[in-house]
């Protein structure tokens, strides 16, 4: 690496950069981990919350079911293709998320209970939904981590179609 | 006159970049976690290496911004700088076609002093960058110490 090139010049500056920030977070009283921790799964929820705190929780199957049978509202983050070949039943897609988030507050306002998942635990488009919906002021957030494929595995409530 | 205001107009350019780079790597460096849910709120880092660049990026910001000011490394840093704001540009625009409103998490991570990302931030963006390439493609190398001008 030649420093005197501008290339060099910019690669000892990434580096150098790395070298500071990673070894001053090991030092410091205020340090993060590496990575950003992922959604817990909770298996056990307080939907009395009254305090319009903001909560986004990841959520197990049976919970999911409970929340579905509460008639809670469930939003499938998945593509239009995945959702008209099955999903939970009357649950809401739309790729927009301004006209989502109007056709959600046309039934519920933002501080009830919202329940979002996608295809399996794997894919990560409920979450990012999810923190979507926060950010837009969505205050009960509820990410079901197993999603379409445990939900049909189960043989719970779903249809097919738009 | 005209080769003596280019080399003002450069090194103007020098200072202003430099000293908004470092104004806004001093919060971030102080606030590594809050950056990092700035980062987040933006969605477009995957595997949650929002963290990694949380302690990262304010320290490039940092080291760029001196570079500009004190004259050292000049190219490299006028580098980093359009690639930065490349980037920062990106991540806006695409959470603003999403239809995100978020905490910009520019110059300061706290809720309470921070500002929403909008179109005003990307043009601030984009002047940084057409400074930045002025930086990079100036003429003469005035007032730089390392590497020695030839």
């Amino acid at each position: 690496m030649d420093i005197r090139t501008p290339i060099g010049q910019s690669v000892f500056m990434i580096l150098f950069s790395c070298i500071v920030g990673f070894g001053s977070n090991l030092f410091r009283s205020n340090s993060i981990p590496w990575i950003a921790p992922k959604l817990e799964i909770s298996d056990s929820i307080s939907l009395e919350n009254e305090t319009n705190e903001p909560v986004l929780t990841a959520i197990s199957l049976t919970l999911a079911k409970k929340l579905f049978d509460d008639g809670v509202l469930f939003i499938d983050a998945r593509d239009d293709a995945y959702f008209v070949a099955g999903h939970v039943k009357s649950a809401l897609k739309n790729a927009f998320l301004m006209e989502l988030i109007f056709t959600i507050e046309a039934t519920q306002n933002k501080h009830a209970p919202v329940v979002v998942y996608c295809g399996d635990p794997g894919c990560g488009d409920s979450e990012d939904l999810a923190y979507d919906l926060q950010d837009s002021g969505f205050t009960k957030l509820y990410v079901f981590k197993g999603g379409w494929l445990e939900w049909s595995k189960a043989g719970y409530p779903s249809e097919v179609g738009k | 006159m005209t080769r003596y205001f280019k080399v003002q107009i450069v090194f103007f350019f020098r200072l202003i970049i430099g000293i908004i780079f470092i104004y806004a790597s001093i919060d971030k460096i102080s606030h590594p976690a809050e950056f990092a849910i700035a980062i987040g709120n933006y969605h477009a880092v995957p595997f949650g290496l929002e963290n990694m660049i949380a302690m990262v990026l304010p320290w490039l910001e940092l080291l760029v911004g001196v570079c500009l000011i004190a004259g050292i490394m000049v190219d490299g840093a006028a580098i980093m700088c359009i690639v930065m704001n490349i980037v920062f540009i990106f991540a806006i625009s695409q959470a603003l076609a999403r239809g995100i409103s978020i905490e910009c998490g520019c110059f300061t991570v706290s809720a309470e002093t921070g500002e929403n990302i909008g179109l005003q931030t990307i043009l601030r963006d984009i002047g940084y960058l057409i400074m930045s390439f002025v930086i990079l493609y100036r003429n003469e190398k005035r007032l730089e110490f390392f590497p020695k001008p030839v």
